[in-house]
């Protein structure tokens, strides 16, 4: 098999994150729910989660790490905690549906900072002549279908300046680029476990530069007596018990990643990038959506002319070849390409893809390109 | 042996303010806070037996003396004190 998708979830996993899962499974109770020693360990678990996102992220305080089932919570959790029905919401060209429709749901005017795919420069220019306007931006620091690298630091900066609460949608780039709390400044930045962080499915976190407002209310394990959320993090937004099998697998994969470096984890997907657009842009039929380097991260997107793309990944699976196609949940970003009719395919490398994958992928587009519809 | 307690906000505030500790070698185990110490409900506190004045200056240096401060006697009453153990 060969397995392109990691953009949706990485797959492959270090080792060591099974390993701790299943430690966690059997040994681990409920955090913050007793003080038994099965308690104690799941409590050490959790923090451990806290701590090690805290140092790949420089977030000062591992209590502004909030977990979270994944990036769509977290997102709905920092969108609830700053927008309400009305509020002038700013956001980038290439957001996913986990931001469009929290917005939606709540009521909020959408702004929307258009720009061309894999200008940075214009997605700078765009927010900077609207950002009068807003109450709050929200922007992905990577686009899921294009790898459109987002001029965060830069949009920060400006936010900063403009006095301008930011979200930053990590999804695409927690693991893979530098995220950095501190530099930022953000007011929340949200991201999946399962995807760069390399961890299992059903873990997020949130980095809360703000106290936020509870999305679930219910068990803190902390002021029973009291009928609201604890006003202090991470409790106020942490109902319920936790993913603890998840976390310590999460742990597990934030740790494969502080080892390996995201310089070097970017550094191998530029690799698999440049060798997968040198070899897609010699096929008759393909068009590549490319960008000019340092505007793209490990994310291609393509078409193939001649077949629906749906159609044309059922092929590839049929196969063994694993890429996602269609809408990818983020029709704003398809719309801002030119591509909402048609979808694409996307091919997406994680840090254990290897170049035979590349080689073996072209192999069997080569033959459908052959065989036609 | 004279036992002290300190409240913490939050299990994670236990967490870390035992991290902090345990830096500088002094021992604190996380434990769940007595309820009747607890206007607000359940909580987490940190058990310390030695080095109680010192542990309790690390944590208002480092932001993180969050709750009040009990001795527990031999005979298991707790009695509220001061960061230097004093009643």
């Amino acid at each position: 098999m060969v397995y392109l998708d990691a953009a949706a979830t990485s797959l492959v996993k270090p080792l060591s994150v099974g390993r701790e899962m299943l430690r966690a499974m059997q040994s681990c109770a409920s955090p913050g729910r007793g003080g038994h020693e099965p308690a104690m360990r799941a409590a050490a678990a959790v923090y451990r989660c806290r701590e090690t996102a805290a140092r790949l992220f420089h977030v000062p305080e591992p209590e502004r790490v909030v977990m979270t089932m994944n990036a769509t919570h977290a997102l709905n959790l920092a969108i609830r905690s700053l927008a309400a029905r009305g509020t002038r919401v700013l956001i980038s060209g290439y957001e996913h549906n986990s931001v469009t429709r929290p917005l939606q749901l709540l009521g909020a005017e959408v702004l929307t900072a258009s720009s061309p795919l894999f200008d940075r420069d214009a997605a700078l220019e765009a927010f900077r002549e609207r950002i009068a306007d807003a109450e709050l931006v929200v922007c992905t620091h990577v686009s899921n279908v294009f790898g459109f690298i987002l001029p965060v630091y830069e949009l920060a900066a400006l936010c900063r300046e403009r006095g301008v609460p930011l979200i930053v949608d990590a999804s695409q780039s927690a693991g893979v680029l530098d995220v950095d709390f501190e530099r930022l400044g953000a007011a929340f930045i949200a991201m999946p476990g399962h995807k760069g962080l390399l961890g299992p499915q059903g873990t997020g976190l949130l980095l809360c530069g703000r106290e936020g407002e509870p999305l679930l209310a219910g068990g803190s394990g902390s002021d029973s007596r009291e009928q609201s959320m604890p006003p202090y993090l991470p409790d106020r937004l942490e109902a319920g018990t936790h993913n603890v099998p998840g976390a310590a697998g999460l742990t597990a994969g934030m740790r494969y990643v502080l080892d390996r470096g995201t310089e070097a984890i970017a550094a191998h997907e530029q690799e698999l990038l440049a060798e997968l657009v040198a070899r897609l842009s010699v096929l008759d039929g393909v068009e590549l959506f490319a960008g000019a380097p340092g505007t793209q991260s490990g994310v291609l997107s393509f078409r193939l002319r001649g077949f629906d793309c749906e159609e044309a990944a059922q092929r590839l699976a049929e196969r063994g070849v694993c890429v996602r196609s269609g809408l990818h949940c983020a029709p704003c970003a398809h719309r801002s390409a030119g591509t909402l009719e048609t979808g694409t395919l996307r091919a997406s490398f994680s840090p254990f893809t290897e170049p035979g994958e590349l080689e073996a992928f072209c192999g069997v587009l080569e033959e459908i390109l052959r065989e036609g519809r | 042996m004279l036992r002290y307690l300190i409240l913490c906000r939050s299990l994670t505030y236990a967490q870390k303010a035992a991290a902090v500790l345990e830096r500088r070698g002094i021992d604190a185990p996380i434990i769940k806070a007595p309820l009747r110490l607890r206007e607000r409900g359940c909580g987490y506190a940190l058990s310390v037996s030695r080095r109680f004045s010192e542990a309790v200056a690390l944590l208002k240096e480092n932001h993180l003396l969050t709750g009040r401060l009990y001795s527990r006697s031999e005979d298991g009453e707790y009695r509220e004190v001061n960061e230097y153990g004093l009643p």
